[in-house]
């Protein structure tokens, strides 16, 4: 458990892409963007490893750039022609209060490669607790989960980063696979109304080949099945939070400092009543 | 629970039965049961039981086991003494730190015994008071849990069971080991230094007490004397107490180095949570997390916490543990940031003090008790709606804090008025001499 807790804390953030595989075949990527049926290759546990050492935001368009770099070597075997499709049939925050769980189904055909990597880049304003998603892992809800970027529990969301979450998850075949991400709310800036709104974008997609935990320095495929597809046909999923109100401000503190002294007072005049009243006592008594 | 209303022949059966033995092996028992339950519900149900600083401890443990620093676990701010208890966990079973704290919790209700029968309570009313310890809910629950406070709660009972057999330097050695661990004991330096008084406390010699029994206290006249103000057991008390704290700091430093300083020292003393807790300061501090606080600001919400430390301790010293107990919860009250865990720091008191309180139970002593646990439970109401069902209550939620602060400015009044003062040592004149040796 240590050396397993150890490999994910350690493997920090991936670059996002690996190398990308140029192939002579596959004509219809070109320009900056990568577009869906991409490959390429990686040679750590998780597509995010690398990505934080060198970045320190999670824009798209250099997540999108990296993963470019990411180059396949020539002995890794490359099947053409596999179609693989990959449709987000259902995404909801569910639950109450600060600690919902993040519901994702997805429906998966294709037949070759072994593992769902889902890249959840989460927006400002909740977080994943690596803690609980190690024991989610243990209880094998996932078969490898991992947390980059801001990870700290206690700050506020003006005050963090954003993190990523990438969940690996075993697939076998065809099918649908549901995977529920426990999520929790960071206290939000105050506003007017409040309430503080979230919104979550769709989470990145990839297939890769099953991780074999030896040959951790052998590249291993992954094929791109969405990144960062913006929120079109589906309602973006929503998530408010409660959020101090800025007209409070003033008569709060005053209330605050008000209350404060009266109950000092209070406590000071009934002990300074009391040692006079022993006092007295025993001068009385004498 | 005032001596006089005590009558034999009134006493009722189920307190023959409950001899302090009996008292103490079914309180052992309970808490074994609740380690072994509390591990059986970590195991099978979704809410553990198990509290997560618990966790936290216990991994910190299992990285200084393996040589690293405690302070790489995230939220680790103890000291790495702490740490250093719990590396058994990764050796035995990871229950011990919890069979630990739980033994401490069962020592406090030795300690709180043992300072009573000092003092010359009767063996009923020491019974009951050591009841209120061992047999509170939310004593039993944190030490099971694996809250590490029962340890600091037996360290500070010890410090004033030294300073009642005269034993200043093992006094002062604990006071300074505690401090370390907790910054909290800080604020007994004063009334303990006080209280040192070379008319009543010699070091050496064992300090005349004064009885649970006596009426009346013998109080000479006060007269400034510059020069009993740094009294030799002062000066030892003094230097002895900051040379551990200094020493232990010193050597926490040099394994783990500005980690050590910032996450166990720093963090306490400038801590301002804006998340929700009992305090009435942590919606001002929410609505103001934006910016930063000037010195001047930070300054006046000190004030009222300074001021009320002050009173207290100057009216109160003499009677050095009800002074601590007051102290205490005025200091959880005024404070920045209060959690649940912080009422354990008096609760160990309470029953040091309870024999001298003419307090009844009926019906001053429920409407206390009723009033406080009534204020708490309005407030976490209030949290739940907030942080479970996710509706903004957050002005609801800071007006449940205020309403706690007044129950405990009510309660705190109260125990004042009903407490029957009685110094903890006796002056010493000249011709008690005799009389002390054969009290002894």
């Amino acid at each position: 458990m240590g050396s397993k807790r150890g490999r994910s804390v350690i493997a920090a953030t991936f670059i996002f892409f690996a190398i990308s595989c140029l192939n002579s075949i596959s004509t219809t990527q070109v320009g900056t963007s990568m577009l869906d049926s991409d490959t390429f290759c990686i040679s750590d546990q998780y597509i995010m490893k690398s990505y934080f050492t060198t970045q320190s935001s999670l824009n798209e368009s250099e997540f999108r750039s990296f993963l470019r770099l990411q180059r396949c070597s020539e002995n890794i075997p490359y099947e053409k022609d596999v179609p693989a499709v990959a449709t987000l049939q259902h995404r909801e925050v569910a639950g109450e209060g600060s600690h919902r769980h993040l519901l994702t189904t997805i429906g998966l055909r294709q037949s070759h490669l072994h593992e769902l990597v889902i890249v959840e880049r989460l927006p400002l304003g909740v977080f994943a607790d690596p803690f609980e998603l190690q024991s989610l892992q243990q209880r094998r809800a996932f078969s490898d989960v991992s947390v980059f970027g801001d990870t700290d529990l206690e700050q506020p969301s003006f005050r963090s980063n954003r993190s990523v979450v990438e969940i690996h998850v075993e697939i076998n075949g065809n099918g649908e696979i549901s995977v529920k991400l426990p999520l929790h709310a960071r206290y939000q800036p105050i506003g007017e109304s409040g309430y503080s709104r979230v919104e979550f974008v769709e989470p990145d997609l990839f297939l890769c080949s099953r991780y074999v935990p030896d040959q951790e320095h052998e590249q291993r495929r992954c094929l791109v099945l969405s990144v960062g597809r913006s929120k079109t046909q589906t309602r973006s999923v929503v998530w408010d939070i409660p959020a101090g109100i800025r007209s409070h401000t003033e008569y709060v503190s005053v209330i605050t400092f008000v209350a404060a002294v009266l109950s000092a007072f209070s406590i000071l005049v009934a002990s300074v009543l009391s040692s006079k009243v022993e006092s007295c006592k025993n001068t009385k008594e004498l | 629970m005032s001596r006089g209303s005590e009558k034999p022949d009134e006493s009722p059966k189920w307190m023959n039965l409950m001899s302090f033995r009996t008292l103490l092996v079914s309180s052992m028992l309970l808490r074994v049961f609740l380690i072994i339950y509390g591990e059986w519900q970590d195991a099978h149900m979704e809410v553990r039981y198990t509290d997560i600083d618990y966790t936290v401890f216990s991994d910190a443990a299992s990285l200084m086991a393996s040589g690293e620093s405690p302070y790489k676990r995230t939220t680790y701010r103890y000291s790495p003494l702490l740490a250093l208890l719990l590396v058994p966990n990764s050796i035995f079973h990871r229950s011990w730190g919890k069979f630990l704290f739980s033994a401490s919790d069962l020592l406090v209700g030795l300690f709180i015994r043992e300072i009573l029968k000092l003092r010359k309570v009767s063996e009923k009313v020491c019974t009951v008071s050591v009841m209120v310890w061992l047999l509170n809910p939310f004593t039993f629950t944190i030490g099971t849990r694996g809250n590490c406070e029962p340890i600091v709660c037996a360290m500070i009972l010890w410090i004033i069971i030294s300073l009642m057999k005269g034993n200043l330097s093992q006094a002062a050695f604990w006071y300074g080991l505690v401090v370390h661990f907790r910054v909290y004991p800080i604020i007994y330096a004063l009334p303990i230094i006080l209280v040192l008084d070379s008319k009543l406390f010699r070091s050496g010699q064992k300090p005349p007490l004064e009885d649970w029994n006596t009426l009346t206290s013998s109080t000479e006249k006060k007269t400034f004397r510059l020069k009993s103000l740094f009294s030799r057991e002062r000066i030892m008390f003094g230097l002895i107490s900051g040379g551990v704290f200094l020493a232990c700091n010193a050597i926490s430093f040099y394994f783990y180095g500005h980690e050590f300083l910032h996450e166990a020292l720093l963090y306490h003393l400038t801590r301002t949570d804006p998340r929700h807790n009992f305090s009435i300061y942590f919606y001002h501090i929410y609505l103001h997390y934006e910016r930063q606080f000037s010195a001047v600001e930070k300054l006046i919400s000190f004030l009222p916490q300074f001021t009320v430390q002050l009173a207290l301790v100057f009216s109160f010293s003499k009677d050095l543990v009800f002074c601590m107990f007051l102290q205490t919860v005025a200091f959880v009250a005024f404070n920045k940031v209060i959690t649940a865990q912080y009422f354990v720091w008096f609760y160990c008191l309470l029953p040091l003090i309870l024999p001298w309180s003419r307090m009844k139970l009926k019906w001053e002593g429920l409407l206390c008790i009723i009033l406080w646990i009534g204020a708490q439970t309005h407030w976490l109401l209030w949290g739940y709606m907030l942080e479970f069902k996710g509706v903004n209550v957050f002005l609801q939620l800071w007006m449940a804090s205020l309403v706690f602060l007044a129950a405990n400015t009510f309660v705190l009044v109260k125990i004042i008025q009903r407490h029957r003062f009685s110094p903890l040592f006796r002056q010493y004149v000249s011709s008690d001499r005799k009389n002390v040796e054969k009290l002894d």
